[in-house]
């Protein structure tokens, strides 16, 4: 294993750690767990930095091992065992409608790992279903029926008359997150 | 109007307040040059050892040069010409307040250890060649040992003299402790130091490294590597060339090794470390937590299939032109399992290894063998 490996490797993930960070606690919505997964995909990374680093994009290759990563754990027994579904992270709401929030935040939660993966990666990562479907590893049409069943579940556990009273409450919480789309993986 | 929430909800996530991270990337990257070493090539110290040359060959201070002939010439028994791979072959008698042996490895030509607190990277390092694998080179007073590899060839320069160990003259080369432990083998003990310099003025860290190496313990006498997972019905050809593993309370758990014949064939310039073809890496232990597959990659093509009951997935690839084949089962009795294979026509492919001839142990230490191929 070459210093100029590992040093390339070390460059990367200081460059990079914060926007997976991100990443991996919109998809764990835990920041805790969110570092576990990190932790998990930086060995992974790793061990794959051949192959990452010759790739068009390492952000994107890194972005596959996360999901991948997250989604495995999700299937894992250990976290069957301790996971509550519908759990809503200890993390303060930041938006106005705290029930709305806290109602969606539960309703995404309760999502299974593919779905909201799917989801993240649609609408955080702004993906197309084409490149979704690449990181996911399946088809485009499972990427769209994905996306159509996370969002209907959300839709059902948010109850009905949700949308005119928090339509316009999203569009405030959009214009509150400023994060920008060039530093996410 | 969903999708706008979404959005909305994971921005918000993204831009809490996450605290500092708890990640730490040089676990990671020790993590990840463990798995690479041993499941890439049969380079058992080879990185450790190679980067401890790195650093003699960086640091070494101008003082000037030390003829070994000068010190006693290793006298007594003669080290072995070859290490039992299953076997550790040598312990650590004495450690520092605190530290313990951490991980290590074995194949028939070098065994290697490395030892300190699971918080502290790196830790010592200690690498034990077999009779005839290191030569002194004279002009420049070092020492050069050779691996099963040419990747695997190290050389150091001396820096200085070190107190004897076991009777026999031991020098200092950059950051290594250097000596003969026996006719015809050597050690290096790599020193958890940032340089020579350090080094130097540190009589402390001397002290305990020569303390480390005169309690090495050489033979038979060392605590028990254990396999989760045993072979059975394969013809009498193959064998475990190498092996890689985990010190947990004492025991030394397998976690890597790899299985040769005489049809098995080094290709060198193959990815960071070359590859074996005909050579099965096989890594196992218990199922982490977050325990998966290697990740999707649009050049590989995957299948899912159960085998004996376990779902696995089944990867052909290829690596520097040669076909690669991978098996991989994320939780099987509650074990995590790869295996590699490079080459055209394997003679034993992953899926008839696992489906034929791998016994899972499960995970708890107690049911694991120490004889891994039956």
């Amino acid at each position: 294993v070459s210093r100029s490996r590992d040093a390339e490797y070390c460059e990367y993930v200081a460059a990079r750690l914060s926007s997976l960070r991100r990443l991996a606690a919109v998809l764990c919505d835990d920041w805790q767990r969110a570092d576990d997964l990190v932790q998990a995909t930086l060995t992974k990374l790793y061990v794959h930095w051949g192959r990452a680093r010759a790739a068009d994009h390492p952000d994107a290759y890194a972005r596959t091992v996360l999901v991948h990563e997250f989604i495995q754990e999700r299937r894992s027994l250990w976290v069957r065992r301790v996971s509550l579904v519908g759990r809503v992270s200890d993390s303060p709401a930041v938006v106005v409608d705290h029930d709305v929030v806290l109602d969606l935040r539960a309703a995404v939660a309760a999502l299974p790992a593919r779905q909201r993966a799917t989801l993240v990666l649609r609408f955080y990562c702004d993906l197309n279903v084409d490149r979704c479907a690449e990181v996911l590893g399946c088809s485009p049409g499972t990427v769209k029926s994905q996306t159509a069943r996370a969002l209907e579940a959300v839709r059902r556990a948010l109850g009905p008359g949700h949308d005119a009273d928090t339509g316009d409450q999203a569009r405030r919480a959009r214009g509150n997150a400023t994060s920008t789309r060039s530093d996410r993986p | 109007m969903t999708e706008p929430q979404v959005r909305a909800l994971f921005n918000q996530i993204a831009e809490g307040e996450g605290g500092p991270s708890l990640v730490d990337t040089q676990l990671a990257l020790r993590r990840g040059r463990v798995r690479l070493r041993w499941r890439r090539a049969c380079v058992a110290g080879a990185p450790v050892l190679a980067a401890a040359a790195a650093a003699v060959v960086a640091l070494a201070v101008a003082a000037g040069p030390v003829r070994p002939g000068a010190g006693p010439a290793a006298a007594g028994p003669a080290a072995p010409r070859q290490f039992n791979p299953l076997n550790p072959n040598v312990s650590f008698g004495w450690l520092p307040a605190g530290e313990s042996i951490m991980q290590g490895g074995a194949q028939r030509t070098e065994v290697y250890m490395e030892a300190g607190r699971p918080s502290d990277f790196p830790g010592w390092g200690l690498g034990v060649y077999a009779r005839g694998q290191c030569h002194l080179t004279g002009s420049a007073g070092g020492l050069k040992c050779s691996g099963e590899t040419p990747l695997q060839d190290v050389t150091a320069r001396f820096s200085g003299r070190a107190p004897a160990v076991g009777g026999h003259t031991a020098f200092w080369a950059g950051t290594n402790l250097v000596w003969p432990y026996a006719r015809g083998g050597w050690a290096w003990l790599n020193i958890p130091v940032h340089n020579f310099s350090t080094l130097r003025h540190d009589t402390v860290t001397q002290g305990q490294a020569i303390k480390i190496a005169r309690h090495l313990r050489f033979g038979a006498a060392t605590p028990p590597l254990v396999f989760p997972a045993q072979l059975t019905g394969l013809t009498s050809q193959w064998r475990i060339s190498e092996v890689h593993y985990q010190a947990d309370a004492g025991v030394l758990h397998a976690d890597s090794y790899t299985l040769t014949t005489g049809m098995s064939r080094f290709f060198p310039h193959v990815g960071d470390l070359g590859i074996w073809t005909n050579a099965p890496y096989i890594d196992i232990h218990p199922s982490p937590r977050t325990g998966t597959c290697t990740p999707h990659d649009p050049a590989t093509r995957n299948t899912s299939e159960i085998i004996n009951g376990y779902r696995v997935v089944v990867k052909r690839s290829a690596a520097g032109g040669h076909p690669e084949q991978e098996l991989c089962a994320a939780y099987a009795d509650g074990l995590w399992l790869d295996i590699i294979e490079f080459g055209p026509r394997p003679l034993i492919g992953v899926s008839s290894l696992f489906r034929q001839h791998l016994q899972l142990l499960g995970t708890d230490p107690a049911n694991w063998t120490k004889n891994p191929i039956r």
